[in-house]
């Protein structure tokens, strides 16, 4: 069984000025399976719904039409570099929370801030107010943070785009480490060589619906000749 | 998601956001007794030194009020915004919606812990030791916290639906400031007709009144009208827990997307 189905999925959002305007549409009619083992990059412009796709598989929000079958007892983390961190907070604090946040007990919790810490190498600052933190720290922080996650599908929203190459190297040879034949994995991704080079399958989103999915390099063909 | 597990979230959730507060300002936790305190000093000053009240034991009325009152307060306002301010949360984790202004109701409960254990103490200290009467404080103190629940987890929807809610709850909270017997005594009306209405359209005014009977007076309150509001607040508080489920998926949308 998959671990995640996706039939006739539509997804409708709600006139977001509150004015009583329009709503409008993502995408419809969108059919998409993830197995164990796959490894899925999402491609698509800005407001394909790429980020929606990823929302509704994360059980974050509900389809406006269709049907989502997740397969029984399985956990769907959504990773997305940074987000909900607490300036306020220091590095340390925000770990601890984010793996709350992603169902570890408060003793795992615990437990993950050394790999975290020493994946980090930021040293002193992981004791210090996010808010103090450049944009490549907290890019590190995010994304060890991230790796804490025991779940059995992974939903990774873009979170390469930041940190120097060496950091950018060392993620995505953690992100392998990740990729067990008992997990799905999808990635959205604005970098083809990191479709090509880590997914096993790709999905481009256009025009309310899946334009092409295939093999990533013939898809990611198709994606650049439009563009 | 299991009860531990929810737990253990609200208590780090509420007890971080404290941590966060404290380091935004020099006098960190201090500010948790120094805020009641100094609106408590602001008023006996208006109404005492410019009013000219001259009722003997004001300040001990004032300070039970008031440092009563301010927990309800507080807590609403904030978990008002408790929903739209965790729209990076929502955006990243499926967890039930109740979650966020329920941590915040318990970071307004450890706060005011610290403030029930200073104005005991400074009761105390004035002429008012401990006494069993005391005990009554546990239904008193158990009636509001049900009522908080109930109400921020209304303000926090009602600011979900519309920002412009945050205005009026706002504005209400001030009115009740007013109205819940804070500055004046309730046993002081004439006119049982407004003594009545008072009573049934503000819960805050029997829950001032009963502090006062325990602390002051040494009297029990009147548990006739605490199980009332306990029913009434159970009552807004279940239906709140029902459309919290209801509305899981469409809170998330409307915080993340407004």
């Amino acid at each position: 069984m998959a671990l995640v189905t996706l039939s006739n999925v539509a997804m409708l959002y709600h006139d977001p000025t509150g004015s009583g305007g329009r709503d409008y549409s993502v995408f419809e009619g969108i059919n998409f399976g993830l197995q164990r083992g796959e490894r899925v990059g999402v491609i698509g412009r800005n407001g394909a719904g790429k980020s929606t796709l990823l929302r509704i598989m994360a059980k974050i929000f509900a389809p406006y039409l269709g049907e989502v079958v997740w397969a029984p007892g399985i956990t769907v983390s959504l990773l997305s570099l940074g987000l909900g961190f607490r300036p306020d907070l220091t590095g340390r604090e925000n770990a601890q929370l984010a793996c709350l946040l992603q169902g570890l007990s408060r003793r795992d919790a615990t437990a993950a801030l050394g790999p975290i810490e020493a994946f980090c190498e930021i040293g002193d600052f992981f004791d210090a107010p996010v808010r103090t933190y450049s944009t490549g720290m907290r890019a590190r922080l995010g994304f060890a943070t991230a790796l804490a996650t025991r779940s059995d599908v992974i939903l990774i929203d873009e979170t390469f785009g930041v940190g120097d190459a060496v950091f950018k190297e060392k993620a995505e040879q953690a992100l392998r480490g990740q990729m067990t034949e008992d997990r799905g994995i999808v990635i959205v991704s604005h970098a083809p060589v990191q479709i090509e080079t880590l997914c096993s399958r790709a999905v481009w989103l256009a025009e309310g619906g899946i334009q092409a999915e295939g093999d990533p390099v013939e898809v990611l063909a198709q994606y650049n000749g439009t563009a | 998601m299991q009860a531990n597990q929810y737990i253990t979230l609200m208590d780090t959730l509420a007890r971080f956001r404290l941590r966060a507060e404290a380091r935004r300002f020099g006098l960190g936790y201090l500010w948790w007794i120094l805020e009641p305190l100094l609106y408590v000093g602001v008023f006996y000053l208006v109404f005492v030194l410019f009013l000219g009240n001259r009722e003997p034991g004001f300040l001990f009325f004032l300070a039970v009020g008031k440092l009563t009152f301010i927990w309800f307060s507080k807590t609403i306002n904030q978990a008002a915004l408790s929903l739209v301010n965790s729209r990076e949360i929502m955006a990243q984790t499926n967890l039930p919606k109740h979650l966020f202004p329920v941590a915040v109701i318990h970071e307004g409960l450890y706060r005011q812990a610290a403030v029930f254990v200073f104005l005991l103490s400074f009761l105390w200290l004035a002429g008012f030791p401990p006494d069993f009467a005391w005990l009554w404080l546990i239904p008193v103190i158990f009636t509001q916290y049900v009522l908080i629940v109930g109400c921020s987890l209304l303000a926090a929807v009602l600011v979900c639906l519309q920002r412009d809610f945050q205005m009026l709850i706002q504005l209400g909270t001030v009115f009740l400031l007013f109205m819940s017997g804070i500055f004046w005594d309730i046993h002081s009306i004439s006119n049982p007709e407004v003594i009545f209405w008072l009573e049934s359209m503000n819960p805050l005014v029997v829950l001032l009144d009963a502090y006062r009977q325990i602390l002051l007076w040494g009297r029990a309150p009147d548990m006739a009208q605490l199980l009332s509001i306990n029913v009434q607040a159970t009552v807004l508080l279940s239906f709140m827990a029902w459309l919290y489920a209801k509305l899981n998926f469409w809170l998330a949308e409307r915080a993340i997307t407004q």
